[in-house]
């Protein structure tokens, strides 16, 4: 079965038609991998899932069950974790206080769980928000959503900001989550990184689908990524 | 002199912990809604005639205990009914509507229980001076401090302690995550407003007991509550409390020495904080508009 079914959504911002009809599908135990440009609407078809900002055609299937109109609340209620994008790390309270403000659902995960995971986390406890690196808020921010106890993940840009070596203890974290059952839908700038943990990516543009398909095939076709997946391919060639 | 400089500054104190009271749960709105409540006033003085009403029934305690959970309730009413639909919008549309319904419950308050000042009862032995020397402490002024200590003290356990309390300071920075992360934010909302009517239902009791009950009981207070606030620094609650403690006991000094300025000392306060610190004493960066 599927954990999620996107058909043909257009979103937009007040009169801004961002997401044209969209369609791509997240498997059970998968990473999908969603990539493109700045701007592309990766971050908008994010919030259309999360129900933060309403698609205005088109519909979310998320565990078979139709979501597309349920408020942000009830998404999250059905086993949907949401890393968003810059984090948003609620900044005046503590880590631990940042853990205690999601709904607990029933399931594995407990701040001890989630601070052995991440010992960083147990070390800065008692810390504001605002006073964590960008690699700590990155770990709350994972973290914050586990507690919910999600079936299926939804991360925003999760390395965005960091140093590669945060990058790859991020990266390992969320295949370890693919091996617990959590599938998993990673927007993402950094290509190579994304491609080389996801089964399948999707390639967004000017808020079309233009790709969709395994990641290894995307990842072998290096033209396409320079044609498509733009700023990134930079970090492509950088990395 | 000392006497009277300390019968000031203890009239200060008590007049700012109502500031205080007032203004925290002003805050508490305005941090998770957006929402400027004018009708707060209003909830105070409808506190405070629910416990005139009910004393006869259940005595003086009874009646403390009883009124601001009902005045509460009728804010949950509110907020569900009114105030919710205007979430979100310029927030000129809470403002007037909040202001109307400032118009409305005192005419409401005046069509049921009449213009005239009427008597509040409280128990006897707290009328009394406790000192010959502190003639101005009775057992019920200092009752009244206490108890907005109290009061204030549960409120930021409540904030720092529980889940709810938790989820009302994170939704006051960043509520689109809170909702994001499972929590139906309209429950957390009206919970919230019910939370800072509650409080104005206290002061409305105890204000009661100190100075008797009139519709207009309210709008004295509602003013230097919004000064409390700025002064202590937008969306601190800690800053709030400091505001209202700091003018309350400015302007009971200034009254020893300069008495027809103790009500703009107020003014002046918040305007010197203004230009010093433009968001307020304990107020967080980047918070200033
Ligand atoms: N709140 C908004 N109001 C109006 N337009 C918006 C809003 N947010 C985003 N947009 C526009 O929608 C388009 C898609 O934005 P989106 O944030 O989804 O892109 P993205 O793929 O996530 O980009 P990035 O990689 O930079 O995060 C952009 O053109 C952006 O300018
Ligand atoms: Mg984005």
């Amino acid at each position: 079965m599927n954990i999620l079914e996107v058909d043909s959504l257009q979103t937009y911002y007040g009169k801004s038609h961002i997401l044209h009809g969209i369609s791509f599908h997240v498997g059970e135990g998968e990473i999908v991998t969603l990539l493109g440009r700045n701007g592309a609407g990766k971050t908008t078809t994010l919030r259309s899932l999360m129900g933060l900002t309403r698609a205005r055609e088109g519909s979310v299937r998320l565990f078979g069950a139709d979501t597309t109109a349920w408020p942000p609340y009830r998404i999250a209620a059905a086993g949907v974790g949401y890393v968003p994008e810059g984090r948003r790390i609620f900044a005046n309270l503590t880590v631990e206080e940042n853990l205690k403000v999601p709904l607990e659902r029933p399931g594995p995960w407990t701040p001890d769980r989630v601070y052995e995971l991440f010992p960083r986390l147990r070390e800065r406890r008692f810390n504001k928000g605002r006073q964590l690196s960008g690699g700590e808020q990155e770990m709350l921010a994972i973290a914050r959503s586990l507690m919910l106890n999600p079936r299926f993940l939804l991360l925003d840009e999760p390395s965005q900001g960091l140093a590669p070596m945060i990058v790859q203890e991020v990266f390992n974290v969320i295949v370890g989550m693919r091996a617990q059952g959590i599938s998993v839908l990673l927007v993402e700038q950094n290509v190579r990184a994304a491609v080389a943990i996801a089964d399948r990516a999707c390639v967004l543009d000017d808020g079309r689908m233009v790709f969709e398909g395994a990641a290894a095939e995307f990842a072998a076709d290096e033209a396409r990524v320079r044609a498509l997946a733009g700023a990134s391919a930079e970090r492509w060639e950088a990395a | 002199m000392t006497q009277l400089f300390l019968f000031n500054v203890f009239n200060g104190l008590i007049i700012g912990a109502f500031y205080a009271l007032m203004a925290l749960g002003l805050s508490l709105i305005l941090n998770l809604s957006g929402v400027i409540n004018f009708a707060h006033g209003g909830f105070l003085a409808v506190g405070g005639y629910l416990a005139y009403t009910l004393m006869p029934f259940i005595g003086f305690w009874g009646a403390l205990a009883v009124a601001p959970l009902l005045t509460a309730l009728i804010g949950l009413l509110v907020e569900f009914v009114l105030i919710r639909r205007l979430y979100g919008r310029d927030p000129l549309y809470s403002l007037l509507l909040t202001f109307g319904l400032a118009f409305i419950l005192e005419d409401g308050t005046r069509y049921i229980w009449g213009a005239a000042t009427v008597p509040f009862d409280i128990p006897d032995w707290m009328t009394t001076a406790l000192s010959d020397q502190f003639f101005f402490l009775t057992g019920y002024r200092l009752f009244m401090v206490l108890l907005v200590f109290a009061a204030v003290a549960a409120l930021f356990l409540l904030l720092n302690k529980t889940r709810l309390g938790l989820r009302i300071r994170a939704g006051s920075g960043d509520l689109e995550t809170v909702s994001a992360l499972g929590v139906n934010v309209r429950v957390l909302r009206n919970l919230n407003f019910g939370l800072g009517i509650y409080m104005a239902g206290l002061a409305g009791v105890l204000a009661a007991g100190m100075l008797g009950l009139q519709p207009t009981i309210g709008s004295a207070l509602i003013m230097p509550s919004f000064i409390a606030i700025i002064v202590g620094g937008l969306g601190s609650l800690p800053g709030t409390l400091l505001g209202g403690l700091l003018i309350g006991v400015a302007s009971g000094v200034v009254t020893v020495f300069f008495p027809s300025a103790s009500e703009a000392v107020i003014y002046v306060m918040m305007g010197v904080v203004l230009l010093v610190r433009p968001r307020g004493l304990l107020g967080e960066e980047g918070r200033v508009q």
